[in-house]
């Protein structure tokens, strides 16, 4: 639904997997993550939230966790969106999520040596 | 493409991870303090309660001041969960040996963050943490010199007494 009140050539790629991707708007000032048949925007605080829960899930104990089915429900307060992800898709956003914020420090990196660095 | 994650916060991820670490042990230790206060004063140590409460209000000053920082420079600050705190000591000298115990991580843990802004050029948070690091060096003074009380008075017939009455006056001066 989101997806189509956007413009997706306004959109900059940051990371992407076989699974997913990352996208950057720099109109406004926020990003979207398409993953799991989800399209969805979040800010820079909601983005980092969403990493940091998906990289805390012990994904190994998921597994091992005979009581439990492999599923994990991924949201947090101020989020609009649910995941409900198997222990495998669990991986592959950690991968796209930690791609994606690679990406960013490179940029960072980028930015001060050709734009603020610069005499 | 813009630096958005730059423009929300001036310190990276890391670094306010380490800084959220810091919020916690500042916590830790404002409590532990305030742990050793109350045994000490359960034990008539009345002077070491009132010199571990302040301690104690000093660590919550640090851990206030740190907070601010990190949410000064757009980050996120966790209000810590303290748990394991110390409640019980064998004896007057081990609550001393504790809090030197406790202000060497605290340093230590200091000195990790400083290599880490180092590392990351981060010269806006180590300026900020000089102010910290030089506070240690009185901090450590402090438990060292309290801690060299037991061995210059000694324990036996009212040594306790007597160190207790002069843990109060230990202060720092870099002159």
């Amino acid at each position: 639904m989101e997806k189509a009140c956007i413009d997706i050539n306004e959109l900059i790629n940051v990371f992407s997997t076989d699974r997913g991707s990352v996208y950057q708007s720099d109109k406004l000032n926020c990003f979207y993550v398409d993953f799991g048949g989800k399209f969805a925007r979040y800010n820079c605080l909601s983005l980092q939230k969403l990493k940091n829960i998906v990289e805390g899930i012990d994904v190994e104990a998921l597994l091992l966790n005979t009581n439990k089915a492999d599923f994990e429900l991924i949201t947090f307060n101020g989020c609009d969106h649910i995941y409900l992800l198997s222990a495998l898709e669990i991986v592959s956003l950690k991968e796209l999520l930690q791609g994606a914020f690679t990406m960013f420090k490179l940029n960072h990196l980028i930015s001060d040596c050709l734009y603020r660095l610069t005499v | 493409m813009k630096d958005l994650m730059r423009i929300k916060c001036l310190i990276s991820q890391d670094i306010e991870a380490l800084l959220n670490q810091q919020i916690k042990k500042e916590a830790h230790s404002s409590s532990l303090y305030l742990a050793m206060s109350s045994w000490c004063d359960q034990n008539g140590f009345d002077y070491s309660a009132d010199y571990f409460a302040k301690q104690s209000e000093e660590e919550r000053a640090h851990q206030l001041k740190l907070f601010k920082y990190v949410l000064d420079m757009g980050g996120n600050a966790i209000s810590p969960e303290v748990t394991g705190i110390k409640t019980d000591f064998a004896g007057f000298r081990e609550v001393f040996e504790d809090a030197l115990e406790a202000e060497i991580a605290i340093t230590q843990s200091f000195k990790n963050i400083a290599s880490r802004c180092h590392k990351e050029q981060d010269f806006v948070t180590m300026e900020f943490l000089n102010w910290f690091l030089k506070e240690q060096r009185e901090e450590e003074y402090k438990a060292r010199r309290a801690l060299e009380l037991f061995e210059v008075i000694g324990e036996e017939g009212t040594g306790r007494w007597e160190i207790d009455k002069h843990v109060n006056k230990i202060t720092y001066s870099e002159q």
